[in-house]
């Protein structure tokens, strides 16, 4: 921290969470209250829990950043998350880092849709942001060709068999849930829906839109306009699906992640959106996205560091961070943001047992994409540190506002 | 244990007192916001309710938050006037305390949309009237003031 005094420590620590990963103490676990915290939640990559363990679905620190993951009994240096002198804290190495706070329960949590579907599954909370997954399932995967970093089906096939948690959400079920969440006065500020991509339509990827516009407008009926603040991360759609898109729902922004900002490494990790896409037309459509949404509207979503797996990614992370940089510019310079997660090599991912890069590279790409916004004047409202809450980056852009 | 007397703290519950929050932003220049709605929790800590997600204020808070940086809030009625210094220790964005802070806001004007509840823990206080301070000022430094006021 001492070299980086002008990045905000509480996203350091958030950074080095994300990529140590960590554990909670007995204590800690003891300090979670059912009725009040968050412990079972529907995600599309990662995981969703273990229904047998009550275990806090994710970290708020005092400055109102997100830390959004899972523990991992597997990690080789975790921090731990403790409860001292009646504190939530993480520790390292014993040692106090910050105070933390599990992310409350919202008052749906425990309702039920008039089908009998727990609104918990239909959508997830995050601080300020209603999490809705309509579809989690990945086409990609169909034939062997799904993202190298991410378990979504994985995930979701196993959340099916031992939660009975549907892949699948209904339109019905999905308004009758934002209906009851905004009943809650001062709890959301956007909603944003995501899915597995599906490749099937007369247009690759026409039944992904259908699926998006049949969701956007049920949760829509329950907004006073038809545009409401809302977002998509989604996968990269022709001009003519776009505007489909926009002209038929409530929503305001979209993201499209390009996951890795490197053609060659693109073609190894995504395989299956390189063959059926292409790296180049992926791009393309998401750029072509900010005539429709306009600039600042439209951001990209990567994997920070995962352009350092072996063996084809880089090896040194100097080289890594220029071009992932020099990237994030040419999106910028069109009016994309540029956004990353911190990579964590999860268990179902095909890249379980690689190794991520130094904290300081993260920090270092952190600043780096938050500068890019300042330079390109960028506001980043749609994905910011209340939205999402997994982008170190975006979390910077709140303390540089103009 | 708070720093805040139980007459500071009554003067904070106060909506009748004036109350000023001066903050700075990255390059030191300084910014002052008038809310008489600033108030003292249970545990002597202040509560500024911030309505605009973008505003000066709200970065420069964040900036606080982040590098450890004091505020200031001036808080006056009367004869009475009072400057405290302190850091800002929490910016709570959701959960019950900032839901209860967002109804409170809504009463006081349907329009008002809370972004942030910044918790503010005290760290220095001193009494601002013109009486107490000219009264340090004498004790400490006796050559500055002006002979005719010691003229017989």
């Amino acid at each position: 921290m001492d070299k980086y005094k002008d990045v905000s420590p509480f996203v350091i620590i958030k950074s080095d969470v994300t990529r140590r990963s960590f554990i909670y103490t007995d204590r800690a676990l003891g300090a979670l209250d059912k009725s009040k915290h968050q412990y079972q939640q529907r995600v599309l990559i990662g995981s969703n829990g273990d229904e047998n363990a009550a275990v806090p679905v994710s970290l708020l620190l005092r400055d109102g950043t997100s830390i959004i993951g899972m523990p991992s009994k597997t990690a080789k240096n975790p921090y731990v998350v403790d409860q001292i002198d009646g504190k939530l804290v993480l520790t390292d190495q014993g040692e106090i880092v910050e105070e933390v706070h599990y992310w409350y329960k919202p008052d749906y949590y425990d309702k039920f849709t008039s089908s009998g579907t727990p609104m918990w599954q239909v959508a997830s909370s995050r601080p300020q942001r209603l999490e809705i997954d309509p579809n989690s399932h990945c086409h990609f995967w169909n034939k062997g060709n799904g993202c190298k970093f991410c378990n979504i089906n994985a995930n979701s096939a196993q959340s099916e068999k031992e939660c009975n948690m549907s892949k699948q959400l209904t339109a019905q079920d999905v308004y009758e849930t934002v209906k009851e969440a905004l009943k809650q006065p001062g709890a959301f500020t956007n909603i944003k829906m995501s899915s597995g991509s599906i490749l099937s339509g007369a247009e690759i990827f026409d039944d992904e839109v259908d699926m998006y516009i049949e969701m956007l407008q049920a949760a829509g009926d329950n907004f006073k306009d038809k545009k409401f603040p809302s977002t998509i991360v989604a996968s990269a759609f022709s001009e003519k699906q776009l505007a489909r898109l926009y002209e038929n729902t409530g929503l305001m922004t979209y993201t499209s992640d390009i996951e890795i900002p490197n053609e060659a490494l693109f073609a190894w990790i995504c395989k299956g959106k390189h063959k059926e896409v292409g790296y180049a037309e992926w791009k393309r459509r998401i750029i072509r996205a900010v005539d429709i949404f306009g600039a600042g509207n439209v951001s990209s979503g990567i994997v920070g560091g995962c352009e350092m797996a072996q063996p084809h990614g880089f090896t040194n992370e100097d080289d890594a961070l220029k071009a992932v940089l020099e990237e994030a510019e040419d999106f910028a310079s069109q009016g994309v943001s540029i956004v990353h997660c911190v990579w964590v090599p999860m268990h179902g991912s095909a890249f379980h047992n690689q190794q991520n890069p130094s904290l300081e590279y993260y920090v270092r790409l952190a600043k780096g994409l938050s500068d890019l916004r300042k330079k390109y004047r960028l506001n980043v409202d749609m994905d910011n540190y209340r939205k999402c809450g997994n982008h170190p980056d975006s979390d910077l852009d709140r303390g540089n506002l103009e | 244990m708070s720093i805040l007397t139980e007459s500071v703290q009554a003067l904070l519950q106060d909506s009748k007192a004036a109350k000023v929050l001066a903050t700075v932003d990255k390059q030191g220049i300084p910014h002052l916001v008038s809310d008489n709605t600033i108030t003292v929790n249970d545990e002597g800590q202040i509560i500024y309710l911030e309505l605009i997600e973008t505003s000066r204020s709200n970065v420069n808070l964040v900036n606080s938050i982040w590098f450890k940086r004091k505020v200031a809030i001036h808080l006056s009625k009367g004869e009475e006037s009072f400057q405290i210094k302190g850091y800002p220790v929490y910016s709570v964005i959701s959960g019950p305390v900032f839901e209860h802070y967002y109804k409170l806001a809504l009463e006081r004007n349907p329009e008002f949309d809370l972004s942030t509840v910044w918790i503010i823990e005290p760290d220095e206080i001193t009494d601002d009237t013109y009486t107490a301070r000219k009264n340090k000022e004498r004790d400490e430094h006796p050559l500055i003031t002006h002979l005719d006021r010691l003229a017989k």
